[in-house]
């Protein structure tokens, strides 16, 4: 071991410091309050994630009427269902169908429908995605794991304004009998951003 | 770092800029992926609840780090450089407090290499106009005039302002041909609000670009890219 222990070296630039000490801060001038930042956290990493978006494309897939209505005005849906999560004062959703593929980011920074998504993954907030998703789509997704065929149309989406997005994928072939909690389980949030595709079950 | 784009691109500005690399993918992903950032999350609420309030202040006030402070700690890393950076010019705390707080130098912290606030010149904004106060909170507003254009339109974003304040207009499309494919709802302009210069509500428009009016012949095939652009951005491609 050297003597200079990088484990316990103080580097005060860590966020991880930082981020103490200005809470710590910010709770002895009393704006902040411990429970509420809890509470805060609790609910974006339980209530709030990818399986409320999900459940709304599984409803698409087996009510064409639903399905109608969510692509033309996703903020009734949202409205209706009672979903009350941020990032989602106007939300848009754009259907994958054959021909047709939708993937979805945020430039200039990392807006994202946290509402119906949950919070944003590290990649999607990445500069690699963000620089490049724009410029190359075929050639991102194919490093995601995602070849698509040259005739189909990639259609990307930008989040500059306060809309939002999310992609409805297709339906996996073979689900004909499964029920919405069922198909709710093949639609990972990769596939409402637009990079991967529903699971095959 | 890589490729800086066109000289006047800010570090944000990431739209099609080359030189980045894979993507660091992984399809797994937990929402966090250390305590410190769960904790950075929940301090979103109440550290901008007492400083940064206005539409668009956030965005810009992260716009304004210097770029290791944008870079090198990812998104939870960027967000508290930012509480502390606004924090700070609000006087919520004291310039250095929380360096002091660490026993470290004077000049650790966020607060001493990013970019202060320029006041923006509101002769560069589209004109303020009246619209009915929302019910609640939101961007969204109720214009009395008709937009501009309609669906199908070709237009063009000519130029950023010079001000070199907060905008949404991404570089890549300046100077491009793009078809007004939908409207959205009307939204208070953050280039105005960010700077305190009033609402200056605007119709806005996701705009269609062919990928090679974006690339050029480098451009992948059958490719279209949607971004979504406030009215003053934009004048009638001719």
């Amino acid at each position: 071991m050297s003597v200079y222990d990088h484990s316990t070296y103080h580097d005060p630039r860590s966020p991880k410091l930082r981020v103490e000490a200005l809470e710590d801060i910010l709770v002895e001038k009393g704006i902040v309050d411990r429970a509420r930042i809890d509470a805060t956290i609790q609910k974006y990493e339980h209530d709030i994630g990818p399986m409320i978006g999900a459940r709304l494309v599984a409803q698409a897939w087996v009510d064409p009427t639903f399905r109608e209505r969510f692509l033309s005005d996703a903020d009734a849906v949202v409205s209706d269902q009672g979903i009350r999560g941020a990032e989602i004062e106007h939300l848009e959703v754009k259907a994958n169908e054959p021909g047709v593929h939708n993937v979805v980011v945020c430039t200039l920074c990392s807006c994202y429908p946290w509402g119906v998504l949950g919070l944003p993954p590290n990649w999607y907030k990445s500069p690699e995605y963000r620089a490049r998703i724009v410029r190359e789509p075929r050639a991102v997704l194919s490093e995601m794991g995602l070849d698509l065929d040259p005739a189909t149309e990639v259609r990307v989406w930008d989040s500059s304004s306060e809309t939002r997005f999310m992609v409805l994928p297709e339906r996996p072939a073979g689900t004909d009998d499964m029920d919405v909690d069922e198909l709710a389980e093949l639609v990972p949030r990769d596939a409402m951003i637009g990079v991967a595709r529903a699971i095959q079950p | 770092m890589t490729d800086a784009g066109p000289r006047d691109q800010p570090i944000h500005d990431l739209g099609g800029r080359r030189g980045w690399g894979t993507v660091p993918y992984d399809p797994n992903e937990p929402a966090f992926h250390a305590d410190w950032e769960r904790r950075v999350f929940g301090l979103l609420g109440p550290a901008l609840g007492s400083s940064a309030t206005r539409p668009g202040e956030f965005r810009y006030a992260i716009e304004r780090l210097a770029p290791e402070d944008y870079f090198d700690r990812g998104y939870y890393g960027r967000w508290i450089a930012t509480f502390e950076t606004v924090l700070e010019e609000y006087g919520v705390i004291e310039p250095g407090e929380v360096d002091r707080r660490l026993d470290a130098p004077g000049g650790t912290g966020p607060g001493s290499r990013n970019r202060s606030v320029v006041a923006g010149d509101p002769n560069q904004l589209p004109a303020d106009r009246q619209t009915p106060t929302p019910i609640a909170r939101t961007v969204r507003r109720e214009l009395e005039d008709a937009p501009r254009f309609v669906e199908g339109d070709e237009v063009i974003a000519p130029a950023r302002r010079a001000d070199g304040g907060h905008t949404r207009l991404a570089g890549y499309v300046v100077g491009k041909r793009g078809t007004v494919a939908k409207i959205h709802p009307a939204e208070v302009l953050p280039d105005s609000a960010a700077h305190d210069h009033g609402e200056r509500a605007q119709h806005v428009y996701c705009v269609r670009y062919a990928a090679a009016e974006l690339w050029g012949p480098s451009a992948e095939e059958g490719v279209v890219v949607h971004i979504d652009l406030y009215e003053s951005y934009l004048e009638p491609a001719t």
